[in-house]
């Protein structure tokens, strides 16, 4: 079944189970811009519920093949993933995480402390929920230049008022460079 | 993705491409005056026809006063047929077929009647034949385009043309559909199949194929046969803003993608006033400017298709 799983994953992208992971991110880029709400391309293609479903599968498709990257195929059933769910089920209003270390999930805890879902932050700041969920989860990879992701962070951290919004957004920021030296070297 | 048309010089005589594409006002009238413009100026023989029925004006893009012989015609005098209307236009190699003009009630042709117009298409003297369909997804309008070789859809950057677009599209393709699982005699699974639409979640042609295909792979198999050549081609018109470019390619990839429906990016054309300033005057916009931006675009759209192997400028 996890072999399944695996190419039904790739199949999502229109590519074979050989496919760099290189293709598979510019595949999950073009397509998760092309179902973006704002996507011209694909206005009155999907109702909303059709969208977000879309992205969904693309989101957990794309963590599926970076997985098996990362580990041997077999293990494949996601241990992350597990705790990940668990996690969000059992505090659902608990605020634990540190704003420094993880501002991403700090950002994503405080805005569901707030009963608030992605699509209702995206629609108040205009700022893609795709994105907002990139931030969230710190895919650095898949964020904007530092001039605009600096803009996008305030929006955020105003949204779900943070107290401190300049530690936050700085802490972000560091990680994100970090990252970005790292994948120079 | 980007293979070709297929099409170079025709192999079949005369090959028919229908344009439409839904919304009103995107330029399908002046594309296909410039497509046929161009290919008639490197020597093909082209007709075109004004299937607007209620609304033709080609004559007007080429020049012409009102025409002499319509469609009409065939309505008041049943022993004609097309060939007997067609016009001589001012330019070589180009033929017209006018719409019917001021006849309301045209545009609700009756099933035979259109039956016999498409048949007659077929057998016009020509190299190829552009049909300038009408706004909308009438039966009428939808069964012009699935009865081309192929069809071309024409849309600008805006939401309302691309709604439009795949309202268009989806028509165009169930009613292609209809027409194969009848021929195929598979009704009854096809219908059962959209009967537990909610219930299996088909939301789209993609979804309902794999259902058939889920419940009877040889009849899948059949049906994706005969609808391989349900491929239309894809004009995004009017652009101005940079990021509109790739528009063509970002609808073929959802078509494909959410609707698993191949649809071929045969171009994009730039805003281009010079097309206005030429209508205003009642001339072509090819012959009067003929290297603007519009002309240049449309002769890289026809290289695209593939109707023509060398292109002056490209």
């Amino acid at each position: 079944m996890g072999k399944d799983s695996l190419q039904a994953s790739y199949d999502l992208f229109g590519l074979s189970h050989e496919a760099s992971m290189d293709e598979v991110e510019g595949s999950f880029r073009e397509l998760r811009n092309l179902y973006s709400e704002g996507s011209l391309a694909t206005y009155s293609l999907l109702d909303d519920t059709d969208r977000q479903e879309k992205l969904d599968s693309l989101r957990e498709a794309y963590d599926r093949i970076l997985q098996s990257h990362s580990h041997p195929p077999d293990n494949e059933v996601s241990s992350e993933r597990g705790e990940e769910h668990f996690a969000n089920e059992s505090q659902k209003v608990c605020i634990d995480a540190d704003f420094q270390q993880m501002p991403g999930l700090f950002l994503q805890q405080t805005r569901k402390a707030l009963g608030l879902s992605l699509q209702d932050v995206a629609k108040r700041t205009k700022v893609r929920s795709s994105l907002l969920q990139d931030i969230e989860e710190q895919r650095f990879d898949f964020l904007p230049a530092p001039v605009y992701l600096r803009g996008f962070l305030r929006e955020f951290a105003r949204m779900v008022n943070v107290p401190d919004a300049n530690t936050l957004i700085d802490a972000f920021m560091a990680l994100y460079k970090n990252d970005k030296e790292r994948q120079i070297d | 993705m980007t293979r070709p048309m297929p099409v170079e010089t025709p192999s079949v005589k005369p090959y028919v491409w229908a344009i439409g594409g839904g919304k009103g006002g995107v330029g399908k009238s002046a594309l296909t005056t410039g497509l046929a413009m161009t290919l008639a100026s490197q020597g093909r023989r082209c007709i075109m026809i004004d299937a607007d029925l209620g609304g033709a004006n080609l004559h007007t893009f080429l020049g012409m006063s009102s025409p002499e012989h319509t469609i009409s015609d065939l309505f008041r005098d049943p022993g004609k047929n097309l060939q007997d209307i067609l016009l001589a236009t001012p330019f070589d190699n180009l033929g017209l077929i006018s719409g019917a003009r001021a006849m309301l009630n045209v545009a609700n042709l009756k099933h035979l009647q259109k039956e016999k117009m498409i048949r007659q298409v077929f057998s016009l003297e020509a190299d190829y034949i552009f049909i300038d369909l009408g706004a909308g997804s009438s039966f009428n309008v939808l069964d012009f385009f699935i009865a081309a070789h192929n069809g071309l859809m024409v849309v600008t950057p805006t939401p309302t043309s691309i709604e439009n677009a795949y309202h268009f599209l989806r028509a165009a393709y169930f009613r292609k559909l209809r027409h194969v699982i009848r021929d195929l005699k598979v009704e009854a699974l096809v219908d059962s199949s959209l009967d537990e639409k909610e219930k299996v979640g088909i939301r789209s042609p993609r979804d309902l194929m794999a259902e058939i295909h889920r419940r009877d792979p040889a009849v899948g198999e059949d049906i994706d046969r005969a609808m391989i050549s349900f491929s239309p081609g894809l004009i995004v018109n009017q652009v101005q803003r940079h990021q509109d470019r790739n528009l063509g390619k970002e609808i073929a990839l959802a078509c494909k993608d959410f609707l698993g429906i191949d649809v071929k990016v045969a171009g994009a054309v730039r805003t281009d006033e010079q097309v206005l300033m030429a209508l205003n005057s009642r001339r072509p916009a090819l012959s009067m400017f003929p290297q603007s931006n519009f002309a240049k675009d449309v002769r890289q759209i026809i290289q695209k298709l593939g109707l023509v192997a060398e292109v002056r400028d490209g």
